[in-house]
């Protein structure tokens, strides 16, 4: 038998002709396979490394009293009366919720309508381009504009749903882009099928696009979320700062991001531990979100 | 099922809009009534400006029963911004007001009033194993390290003023601030006063095209940057320095003497200087014998006549203000020293008090 | 066709009464009316920020903004071009650097990870996106640049006759340092997007191949990467535009010199960190300068994504006007291939 076996042909024992693989090709694929799994090995170890740090920088600024009390400013006095960061942990779990509220709809809403309706007309090219040029602005421009618009314009003051529109703002480019990325890969057999049996488009959409799409979704979805949840810049000239905690949405609001920024340049350190601590507990709360995300994911996949 | 899942997921996100929507209807956009609190009994009085200050007007506001502040550290310039547009009921500024900002807030209705608060001084800190203490340089000499021209730290013109101490050669590594800030402003301004070659090379301000050394990103930055690099040079806020035990040196005042960045140094700065009458001073290279030379001041700006001029908190703000100001010129001096930043001179301090007795709400004195 | 002929008894669409068709209608012009209400509302953003963005065209004129060298704010002269090439150089770093280890890491959870470490090694890359930018920016300048300033500098040392590698004395805050740091941050949405597309390539697909006598890698190279280009480009443009916006990691990495850094190891500055360090001190004509810098930004972003859009519009064309999937030629791998990558 050559070294090269015809197609089918069998050896002795019955395998199919594994030698019809060149050792070049071979060597290739080894190669490019080691080559892919080093760049894994790549692609983790910061992630190791960022969390060690964080752990051994934050991890010590953790207790009950962390979670359940405000930030004060008794940075002079020490001991643990500089307070913990319940409004901050509150605030960024309200201003973010009300940021996706907005985003999320509007987002995938966007996204089916440039898939479904939109596709290559005139008006769809230029809603994309105008969206792919959103994906590039800084996260401080988008709290600048919220503040021209809406704190300077209106002269009245900062609160918390001025930094949750600078956030959706924010979030909307990478939504409609994933979404849109997602809902591409959508076989169009599936929704032909579907309209061949005589469902409404409506329906299409949403008993049969939509489930399909949505673990590739939400995965877009809870980055843009995660991204949201860690940015300062946006929430800096809008939300603004406050210590108390305070869930009127219309006031001054807290938030993880600005806290940990404020905190980290000071020079006191124990506020420079709670900004870390701080820090791993934004990470953390990003982490069990994405967790309970995927759950939920999971259990609408269709079978 | 399916369909159940995804009402599910919709009808979360209508709750979750409708509350959020219930949260912010309370808020109009009228400058009337836009902060939050539930409860009538603790006013709530909002502010903006320099991060310099930040941490002592945080101290006194903790410190207050009865007063919510809340307190943004966006820079002195956003600060004043934001008081020209209502958006807060008073400003924190570490450089005096200009002309224009002063015209621009009086435009509120009411012309500007700033208080000064307390002082503050920059340490040249460095990091040179061997050299723990006794340090000396002077005005120019920091000059021509910044500029480049010093490249060592056993540089005749460092030896020259440090005789008793043997300096090694290493070479300096100059870190500035690479963030507008006003701790740049206040180190410029002195080098530009002492130095006519940086007067006219570089000048001053909150940035500066420094022509040479790394950059790093506040107060934190170039401290850190000092810390991990032998041989190195910066300018770090006193308050910082202290706290950290930095290595710093003293500096050669107006009157020949050498200064350490002390309190009581800081404090000696702002004796004798001729406070303008809108109290709008700026201390550069004083003259006083005990002085620190590269000092700084801050100031809370506010319009004279708060509700005439639209403070968004309202009366009730207006009156939180005084109290926190009367607060903060009288117990909170107190914890001044405790936050390593320096207090007035007893005769500004008086100054300042009286300012803040002639603020008003719609004509009317504030208790 | 006959109504009762249909299974499930539905009528037909063309016998559908206009009380039924109406969910339809209102789904169309509802989500025709959003699109064009974010359309009006972007536009919006971009008029205002033009209005706080011209006093400064005014005094400098848009090229000599664009392209003038020379930031020097108390001079009052405003040339963005040090911010511009520091964005790109960072920017495209993080690509060069973060696109090939993102799609690498997606190939490997997709196509050759042990089944049961798939969903442990996806969450871990994306747990990458959970970190917020201030703590990048302090992880990297405190711990990540001086441990790497040595190996730095013995590359800039090394390679000091390569122009703009080599040469040059190596700061802790430098381009390359946060070209690194950025393509870190933009790995999780790369990857996370490449993983998604790479999953709903067709099993058809690969099996063909494999059954064909592809190797592994060959499989991937024919039947899954060209399926999935166009996915992994809207990716990719996903991560640019989070590298060319991304401020507050950028200005503690990037040491912040208004000056153009003269090689990859040099302190630079970049619009988005000039925007986040000034604007809290900026007033006049400073303050417009900056908005045009943004500006800038928005130019850039557009100019790279109608590149990257017009490389892959033909397949996106042809994947949602709805190539069928059953239309592989059998037999040859000439064929697949072609197929797959028209597709």
């Amino acid at each position: 038998m050559s070294a090269f076996g015809a197609p089918g042909e069998r050896s002795e024992s019955g395998q199919l002709a594994r030698y019809a693989v060149s050792p070049a090709r071979r060597r290739k694929d080894r190669l490019a396979r080691g080559g892919i799994l080093a760049c894994t090995v790549i692609a983790l170890i910061p992630l190791a490394l960022i969390v060690y740090y964080l752990l051994r920088k934050g991890l010590g600024a953790w207790s009950t009293s962390f979670f359940t009390t405000d930030p004060t400013g008794n940075t002079f006095f020490g001991g643990s009366s500089i307070g913990g960061i319940k409004s901050a942990i509150l605030g960024t779990v309200e201003i973010v919720a009300l940021a996706s509220a907005i985003a999320v709809p509007t987002g995938v809403g966007v996204a089916v309508w440039l898939v479904e309706y939109g596709r290559i007309s005139w008006f769809a090219q230029t809603v994309r381009f105008f969206v792919d040029v959103l994906t590039g602005v800084p996260s401080i421009v988008f709290g600048l504009f919220v503040y021209i618009v809406l704190v300077v314009g209106t002269g009245s003051s900062y609160a918390g749903y001025k930094g949750s529109i600078a956030l959706a703002l924010l979030m909307l480019p990478v939504v409609i882009r994933s979404a849109e990325v997602i809902l591409l890969l959508v076989p169009a057999a599936l929704r032909e099928s579907a309209l061949a049996l005589g469902a409404p488009r409506w329906r299409v959409i949403f008993n049969i696009v939509l489930p399909t799409a949505l673990p590739g979704m939400v995965t877009g979805v809870l980055l843009a979320v995660a991204r949201a949840a860690g940015e300062t810049a946006p929430l800096l000239f809008t939300a603004a700062y406050t210590q108390k905690t305070n869930f009127n949405l219309g006031g001054f609001m807290n938030s993880l991001p600005v806290q940990i920024y404020k905190d980290v340049t000071s020079p006191t350190t124990a506020v420079v531990n709670r900004a870390w601590g701080a820090a791993l507990a934004l990470v953390t709360m990003i982490l069990l979100l994405n967790l309970i995300a995927r759950l939920i994911a999971r259990r609408s996949r269709l079978a | 099922m399916i369909k159940n899942k995804m009402g599910a997921l919709a009808s979360c996100a209508v709750l979750t809009l409708g509350l959020a929507a219930c949260g912010s209807s309370n808020s109009s956009s009228t400058s009337s009534s836009t902060t939050a609190s539930t409860s009538s009994a603790s006013a709530t009085i909002s502010g903006a400006g320099s991060t310099f200050a930040a941490p002592v007007y945080e101290q006194w506001a903790s410190a207050l029963s009865g007063l919510t502040v809340n307190y943004q550290a966006v820079g002195s310039g956003a600060g004043i911004t934001s008081l020209e547009s209502k958006t807060v009921d008073f400003g924190a500024s570490d450089p005096p007001l200009k002309a224009a900002d002063e015209e621009a807030l009086a435009k509120n209705g009411s012309p500007a009033v700033e208080i000064p608060m307390f002082l503050g001084a920059i340490t040249v800190s460095y990091n040179l194993p061997g050299v723990k203490a006794g340090m000396k340089l002077d005005g120019k000499t920091i000059a021509d390290i910044y500029l480049g021209k010093v490249k060592t730290w056993n540089d005749p013109e460092i030896k020259a003023l440090n005789s008793g101490i043997s300096l090694p050669s290493t070479p300096i590594t100059v870190i500035h601030r690479s963030d507008s800030s006003g701790t740049t402003d206040g180190f410029t301004g002195f080098l530009a006063k002492v130095d006519p070659e940086w007067k006219s090379k570089i000048g001053e301000g909150k940035t500066v095209q420094w022509p040479t050394g790394t950059g790093e990103k506040g107060n934190a930055g170039v401290a850190g940057g000092v810390q991990q690099t032998t041989g190195a040079i910066g300018y770090v806020e006193q308050a910082y320095a202290l706290e950290h035990n930095f290595t710093y040196a003293s500096v050669k005042n107006k009157a020949g003497n050498f200064v350490e960045p002390t309190l009581e140094s800081t404090s000696a700065a702002a004796e004798g200087i001729t406070v303008p009458a809108n109290l709008g001073f700026k201390i550069s290279n004083p003259t006083a014998p005990k002085a620190y030379p590269i000092t700084s001041q801050t100031f809370i700006v506010l319009n004279k006549d708060l509700c005439k001029a639209g403070t968004p908190g309202g009366e009730a703000a207006a009156k939180g203000v005084v109290k926190f100001l009367q607060y903060g010129l009288g117990e909170g001096q107190a914890i001044l020293s405790k936050a390593d930043y320096a207090a007035l001179p007893a005769a500004i301090l008086a100054k300042s008090k009286e300012a803040v007795a002639g603020l008003q709400c719609n004509g009317a004195a504030i208790g | 066709m006959d109504a009762a002929a249909i299974p499930g008894g539905e009528r037909s669409v063309l016998e559908r009464s206009p009380l039924a068709r109406l969910p339809d209608r209102a789904l169309k012009y509802g989500l025709t009316a959003l699109a064009a209400l974010i359309l009006a509302l972007i536009v919006y953003f971009f008029i205002r920020l033009v209005g706080q963005a011209r006093p400064a065209f005014a005094k400098e004129g848009v090229a000599s903004f664009a392209f003038g060298n020379d930031w020097n704010i108390s001079a009052e002269r405003f040339g963005a071009l040090p911010l511009l090439v520091g964005t790109l150089i960072t920017s495209v770093l993080a690509l060069l650097i973060g696109v090939p280890v993102a799609v690498a890491a997606a190939v490997y959870a997709t196509e050759l990870c042990p089944l049961r470490l798939r969903t442990p090694l996806t969450l871990l890359v994306e747990l990458l996106a959970a970190v917020p930018s201030v703590v990048y920016g302090l992880w990297g300048i405190f711990f990540l640049a001086p441990k790497l300033q040595g190996a730095e500098q013995w590359v800039a040392d090394r390679l000091s006759l390569i122009p703009f590698i080599g040469g040059g004395l190596v700061t802790i805050p430098n381009y390359f340092i946060t070209g690194l740091v950025l393509a870190i941050m933009i790995l999780p949405i790369v990857s996370a997007i490449s993983r998604e597309v790479m999953s709903t390539v067709p099993v058809d697909h690969k099996e063909a191949a494999l059954a064909l006598g592809a190797t592994r890698w060959e499989m991937i190279r024919l039947a899954v990467l060209p399926y999935c280009r166009s996915g992994i480009v809207g990716g990719a443009m996903l991560g640019l535009g989070r590298a060319i916006g991304e401020t507050i990691a950028v200005t503690i990495l990037i040491g912040d010199a208004p000056r153009l850094g003269h090689h990859l190891f040099a302190q630079g500055y970049s619009l988005a960190a000039a925007i986040a360090n000034e604007f809290g001190e900026a007033q006049g004509v400073h303050r417009s300068a900056l908005f045009a810098a943004g500006l800038v930004l928005f130019v850039l972003t557009l100019l790279v994504n109608a590149v990257a859009r017009l490389l892959v519009s033909r397949a996106a064309r042809a994947n949602s006007s709805g190539a069928p999937v059953g239309s592989q030629a059998a037999g040859g791998m000439t064929a697949l291939a072609d197929t797959a990558a028209g597709a």
